[in-house]
């Protein structure tokens, strides 16, 4: 399984909350499958999706998910603590972690040699931390946006390999404006 | 605390509710009032560019966010500030406490206080550079701007004017 085929397999429940998508690939795929007003794509600042939803988790209440990757985490790493001491249970990371720098050609990151984000995460504080495959992937999502008590880190470990796909034909202002539509705070469209 | 005090009344004025820092000993007063403050929300990060992603995530969440940083914290955020803060216009107030001015007992800070304002500029950020206390009033106006403009905004704060803040 690779990343298009996860988004692909969970699909379903991204339609139905918040989702901030990672810059390059991980949005341009999300768009190709079923764009939806409520996916904010990132179009810029790789390693902040963490960072942008755990601030959007934080000011509102509907369930928020942060799809970020493993290169992008490794360049955002402190952002694991912050998640840790402060994200709130409406708060879910997924990180798709295929080893690799997909964006920008396959490079192989340093999760595919020696570091464990999972070991890193609860060093950093998370409590609830998963590691899974992409089939369970599904399965680990639906449980943590249940838990009403807890916040989540999902660790995807799937395999590298992307889809030929176009860049986001969206605006950012479009992007941000029909996002904040959906949660209710833009009225003029 | 005077000085610190005013400075979060002028930006609670103007709309802020939604606090993050960086520390600073210039800000530490700043700190302890939003830290009691139940109005607002207020955290410490670790790092001044993942500030500016929660600061935009809290935007699209419909506060209004201001993060509180040295100047050196600038030079760590240029890539979100341009390409997340400013491509999709969104309004965030910046709290610079302006190490390396007049009054510095450490050498280092002046290296990025040459800087500063040269890159302020070149990113077009709207600055207010606050010298005198007299200058903390036009701090709730100064935000506001940033939600009229859809822009960050940034308030630099010398050190002499901070430092004897007790």
């Amino acid at each position: 399984m690779n990343r298009f085929d996860l988004l692909n397999k969970i699909q379903n429940i991204l339609k139905d909350n918040l989702v901030i998508c990672n810059i390059g690939l991980p949005s341009q795929e999300l768009y190709k499958i079923n764009d939806q007003p409520n996916f904010f794509y990132m179009l810029g600042s790789m390693g902040l999706s963490s960072s942008i939803g755990l601030g959007l988790s934080l000011s509102q209440n509907k369930h928020v998910i942060s799809i970020d990757g493993d290169g992008s985490v490794l360049m955002n790493m402190n952002t694991l603590a912050t998640i840790g001491n402060r994200a709130p249970s409406n708060y879910t990371l997924l990180i798709i972690d295929n080893g690799s720098y997909g964006s920008t050609g396959d490079q192989r990151t340093f999760t595919d040699e020696n570091t464990s984000l999972k070991d890193v995460a609860l060093g950093a504080g998370c409590k609830k931390v998963i590691e899974c495959s992409g089939e369970e992937t599904l399965n680990e999502l639906s449980k943590a946006i249940e838990d009403k008590n807890n916040s989540y880190v999902i660790i995807s470990k799937i395999n590298s390999g992307n889809v030929k796909i176009d860049p986001i034909p969206l605006n950012p202002i479009t992007i941000r404006d029909r996002f904040r539509k959906f949660i209710g705070i833009v009225k003029y469209l | 605390m005077k000085i610190s005090k005013k400075i979060i009344d002028n930006l609670k004025k103007g709309g802020v509710d939604f606090y993050l820092s960086v520390p600073c000993k210039l800000l530490a007063n700043m700190i302890d009032i939003l830290e009691k403050d139940k109005e607002v929300y207020y955290s410490a990060v670790p790092r001044e560019e993942e500030g500016m992603g929660i600061c935009a995530g809290a935007y699209l969440g419909n506060k209004f966010p201001c993060i509180m940083m040295q100047n050196t914290g600038i030079g760590n955020s240029v890539n979100a500030i341009v390409s997340l803060l400013q491509l999709y216009q969104m309004p965030v107030v910046f709290l610079i406490s302006y190490r390396g001015t007049p009054g510095e007992p450490v050498g280092a800070q002046g290296g990025m206080a040459k800087i500063t304002e040269d890159i302020l500029q070149t990113l077009r950020i709207p600055l207010l550079h606050c010298t005198s206390e007299n200058d903390l009033e036009k701090i709730s106006t100064f935000s506001k701007h940033a939600k009229v403009v859809e822009s960050p905004v940034a308030i630099l704060c010398d050190f002499n004017l901070m430092k004897d803040d007790k």
